[in-house]
């Protein structure tokens, strides 16, 4: 897995997701691994802005040639703004998940304590090489 | 890797140059580049499978034609030397051990193609009932390489490598001839909806001769189909080629408990034959008595969305029944899928819901194949 890319800028999950505080909000993709395990993604939905999210809920899905995946927020809060360019080309998340193919934004309703059950760079790198 | 999952002659070539994964059993090759892509090779110019993990048995004998029209639900008595015909291995209850396609190779002599899931199961059910009539039963599986050639260039390809004028062999005929100097039956059929051929390889024993001689074929393919721009391709494309002609796979569309009346595949059964095959009593009703329980569709997504196996289908908002295979259709950019629904609650032209994870997604009832039969497939105007 060397060649997959892991930004040390931000957190992980062990659904593969990222997240990126910005200010009051919180940033959320899929990572590269994710990506790169999907492979030619299809379709990308998430929850309408405005919904209420408990930490690790389920807020969409990714279509992938092959599978179907669904998305968890790694972090609780309410969706203030979904990427709509993945609408009609989520293969935006496959050339960038961590830039273009970010996937929605959150106002976090309990950020200190959700941290506290993401992992590092450091951590998620172990993780996925443990897979 | 789990070294109880089986490999292919071509097993080498394939991890070399694409993406193993886990399928019924095989170490078998999803993709080499891209799903997409390889599914535009099959519809445009000209794609390879290397569907050697699907079971081969040689069925010969003095009752070889008795025996086999107790075992498949179409006409056995209809099947030519060098001819073909799909067709259905029924339970006692008229739902489905396996479709498979029949080959007559001789007189007495057809070569049985069943699916990889089904491979031990339909040798068992072949070696059951063998002893009652004057055959033998013989597994080629592991002696005989068998590579599809898909796609509206794939004729021009085999041309190349042949001096038989392979035009004029119909449709699902089947003849014995020199393919660049191997040995093979060259059978016109496939899996994707388009013209051109499955090859038997004969003589590639699974030894490291056997695996060098299925190698170099395949790479022989390889290059003579370079000028129409021949791509190998994995399981990944063989799925969604065969989901956007409505073609049935066992495990979705077809199982133990579906009969091919329900699965609407009735060409593929037939009544005036003789004996009676297993089954027959019960496909019969659900064909003349309409005792059907259920009806496959096909749908295609008015809303945005993916449809996949096991996702409800609503009518009125009542569940009418349940997807069975779905995914993106390249040719349309949009979700297919096939269903099956209670009988007569449905028309084409009607719209359904979807129930994607919670999300109610509208969907039109339609024919198959997805694609314009105009413009795609294997009886398209050339």
């Amino acid at each position: 897995m060397s060649d997959t890319e892991v930004k040390d800028d931000r957190q992980y999950s062990k659904d593969h997701e990222w997240i990126k505080v910005e200010g009051d909000l919180v940033v959320v993709g899929i990572t590269d691994f994710a990506q790169n395990s999907l492979h030619e993604i299809t379709f990308v939905e998430i929850s309408e802005v405005g919904t209420s999210l408990e930490a690790n809920g389920e807020c969409g899905l990714v279509e992938s040639m092959k599978a179907s995946s669904d998305i968890f927020s790694p972090v609780g809060g309410e969706i203030v703004e979904v990427n709509s360019e993945l609408e009609d080309a989520p293969e935006i998340v496959n050339e960038d998940p961590y830039g273009k193919g970010w996937m929605f934004k959150l106002k976090p309703s309990n950020l200190d304590a959700d941290l506290a059950g993401l992992m590092n760079a450091a951590a998620y790198k172990e993780f996925i090489e443990s897979l | 890797m789990n070294d109880t999952l089986k490999r292919t002659h071509l097993y080498d070539w394939h991890a070399k140059h694409g993406d193993v994964i886990p399928f019924a059993g095989w170490e078998m090759p999803v993709r080499y580049t891209d799903i997409r892509e390889e599914h535009m090779s099959v519809r445009n110019s000209v794609g390879l499978f290397d569907t050697s993990h699907m079971s081969r048995f040689l069925v010969k004998g003095q009752e070889a034609q008795m025996f086999l029209q107790t075992l498949t639900s179409n006409n056995v008595s209809t099947l030519k030397v060098n001819g073909g015909q799909y067709t259905i291995c029924l339970n006692e209850r008229g739902g489905t051990h396996d479709d498979l396609m029949l080959y007559r190779v001789a007189e007495d002599e057809y070569i049985w193609i069943t699916n990889a899931s089904n491979g031990p199961k339909i040798h068992n059910h072949l070696l059951k009932h063998s002893p009652n009539f004057e055959v033998d039963v013989i597994d080629k599986s592991r002696e005989i390489v068998m590579i599809a050639v898909q796609g509206p260039k794939a004729l021009h390809l085999i041309n190349k490598i042949t001096d038989r004028a392979i035009s004029d062999y119909g449709r699902f005929s089947c003849y014995r001839l020199k393919l660049a100097g191997y040995d093979c039956y060259l059978c016109r059929t496939g899996y994707t909806g388009e013209d051109g051929v499955e090859i038997l390889v004969l003589d590639t024993p699974f030894n490291d001769e056997g695996k060098q001689k299925a190698i170099s074929f395949w790479e022989e393919l390889l290059r003579e189909g370079e000028e129409f721009g021949v791509k190998p391709c994995g399981l990944g494309s063989r799925d969604s080629t065969r989901l956007e002609a409505g073609l049935v796979l066992y495990g979705h569309e077809l199982d133990e408990e579906t009969s091919p009346i329900e699965a609407r595949i009735p060409y593929a059964v037939k009544f005036k034959v003789e004996p009676h095959y297993i089954g027959y009593d019960v496909v019969k009703h659900h064909k003349k008595e309409g005792g059907i329980r259920k009806t496959r569709i096909g749908l295609v997504m008015i809303d945005r969305g993916i449809p996949r196996e096991h996702y409800p289908v609503l009518f009125n908002n009542k569940v009418i029944g349940k997807v069975s295979s779905g995914g993106l259709s390249p040719i349309l950019s949009k979700g297919i899928a096939l269903a099956y629904v209670k009988p007569d609650s449905v028309i084409i032209g009607d719209t359904v819901e979807i129930d994607i994870k919670g999300r109610m997604r509208k969907a039109g009832v339609t024919k198959w194949p997805f694609y314009d039969p105009e413009v795609y497939g294997g009886s398209r105007t050339q």
